[in-house]
């Protein structure tokens, strides 16, 4: 899966477990944290988007991204790996 | 300075269950005697391959009034919690109350039994990928936590446990902690008991459960007193009273004048009359009532032979045979730990309109003869009614309620 798609499954998980961001333009160098999700929706974002592409990782092993481009770009090397 | 010993009214209800979602619905349900037992669907509670399905009534969904993101994430027993509080908190004017002096008793434990079911299917082969909400939303600390985060109730949450008696021990504890001046209004909540399949398994296991004898005929299934009870028949229901000190609400739907909670000593399901008439007596002494003073008796009556036979023993040798009698779980099921809640709600609203619903199915009742209301509803003047609730491990309570007018 390339780093463009796995971007796009975490904006889709975010906007499944906030409804209220469906209409909201989402861009890569936002947060979560900046788009107003709470930590529980953090983590159920990054594991709904683990799962949805096929990796089962220790979430401490996601710890470090600033934005949502930086959580596609470690996504995809850990995919790749 | 607070008074030492407030009177406690009843400035609030909300109610649902299968007659529908506020208690317009319930009250015009009860009267009309309407009968909407069914088989049970929901995923998580429907009979495995080869059993016999399960009888009951299902409620319909709850309005939305989260905001999507919380909506997603809370069970249905707690969705239906914030329906009921929120029209109780509207009817009390609980906005006009300082948040600190507003307390909650959530009555009713393993509430989200079913879906912790459903969880435990969905997840058994991907362990990694339980939600974390998993981690407290499926807590029965969670219909509180979700009422007091929606709603302005900084007084105080309190979950008890006290099986089909959990409604009507909400109640007391709610009235305690007005009257110990901890908070000027405090609602007790009824919670829905979303069940699982196992556990209406090991309920028809243990003898409890009702159907055999009215398999295909869920309408006729649920007959408390009725010679032909075989057991109590489910039916969700959740219910929300506010109570609140009479000074600050007016007379309300009338005041909690005698209310008694005693433990009997035994362990499981057996009934104890004993126990069911010292909660009476202690019930009726503290509302400085005589028996014959009570006009109306809103019986726990589950439709299962031994808790009938022994309830009506009861009300008998508390001298209550001349006071009407009806069986609020005929129409709407048992709630479980919502029983004692919605059957208040139930008592209340009748009080209200002076007229009380006939006992569904009651054909051939037991003996000794009560003054069961029977066949419709039956119009009469109500100052002064008795709620008895029991729950398994030997819970009795009773609440003396006088009506507002």
């Amino acid at each position: 899966m390339d780093r463009d798609t796995i971007l796009a499954v975490i904006v889709g998980q975010i906007r499944e477990v906030v409804p209220e961001l469906a209409e909201r333009p989402i861009v890569e160098t936002e947060s979560m944290a900046e788009l107003g999700l709470d930590s529980i929706e953090r983590s159920e974002i990054i594991m709904n988007t683990l799962e949805a592409i096929g990796l089962d990782l220790p979430m401490v092993q996601l710890h470090g991204p600033k934005n949502l481009g930086e959580l596609a770009d470690l996504l995809h090397a850990k995919s790749r790996t | 300075m607070p008074s030492p010993a407030p009177d406690i009214v009843f400035a609030g209800i909300g109610a649902a269950c299968g007659l529908g979602f506020g208690k317009a619905s319930l009250i015009d349900g009860l009267l009309a005697g309407r009968d909407v037992f069914s088989t049970l669907q929901r995923p998580g509670r429907q009979a495995p391959d080869g059993v016999a399905p399960f009888l009951g009534i299902e409620m319909a969904d709850p309005p939305s009034l989260l905001p999507a993101r919380v909506e997603r994430t809370a069970g249905l027993a707690a969705r239906v919690a914030i329906s009921v509080v929120d029209e109780a908190w509207r009817e009390a004017g609980l906005d006009n109350v300082d948040p600190e002096r507003i307390g909650l008793v959530v009555g009713g434990s393993n509430v989200f039994s079913r879906e912790i079911a459903l969880l435990a299917r969905d997840y058994a082969a991907r362990p990694n990928f339980v939600p974390p909400r998993a981690g407290h939303a499926l807590l029965d600390s969670e219909i509180g936590g979700l009422l007091a985060s929606h709603f302005a109730i900084r007084g105080f949450t309190l979950g008890i446990g006290a099986a089909s008696a959990s409604g009507a021990v909400a109640i007391l504890q709610a009235a305690a902690a007005i009257r110990s001046g901890r908070v000027d209004a405090c609602i007790a909540l009824g919670a829905l008991q979303d069940l699982s399949a196992m556990d209406l398994l090991g309920m028809r296991a243990l003898g409890a459960l009702g159907a055999p004898r009215f398999a295909d005929r869920p309408g006729q299934a649920c007959r408390p007193f009725d010679r032909d009870h075989d057991g109590f028949v489910f039916g969700e229901s959740c219910a929300a009273l506010v109570l609140c000190r009479a000074d600050l609400a007016g007379p309300g739907y009338g005041t909690l004048i005698g209310a008694a909670h005693v433990a009997d000593g035994q362990r499981g399901p057996e009934p104890d009359g004993t126990g069911q008439r010292r909660a009476i007596a202690q019930a009726l002494a503290q509302a400085g009532l005589r028996p014959q003073e009570v006009d109306y008796v809103n019986a726990h009556a589950t439709s299962t032979p031994k808790g009938d036979d022994v309830e009506a023993d009861t009300l008998v040798a508390c001298g209550l045979d001349h006071a009407w009698v009806n069986a609020t779980k005929s129409i709407i099921g048992h709630g479980l730990a919502a029983a004692g809640a919605i059957e208040v709600a139930a008592l209340l609203l009748q009080m209200r309109d002076g007229q009380l619903h006939p006992t569904r199915n009651l054909d051939n009742p037991i003996v000794p003869p009560l003054r069961h209301v029977i066949g419709g509803a039956q119009s009469c003047h109500l100052r002064h009614a008795l709620k008895t609730s029991f729950g398994f491990g030997g819970i009795d309570t009773a609440l003396v309620i006088r009506g507002a007018s």
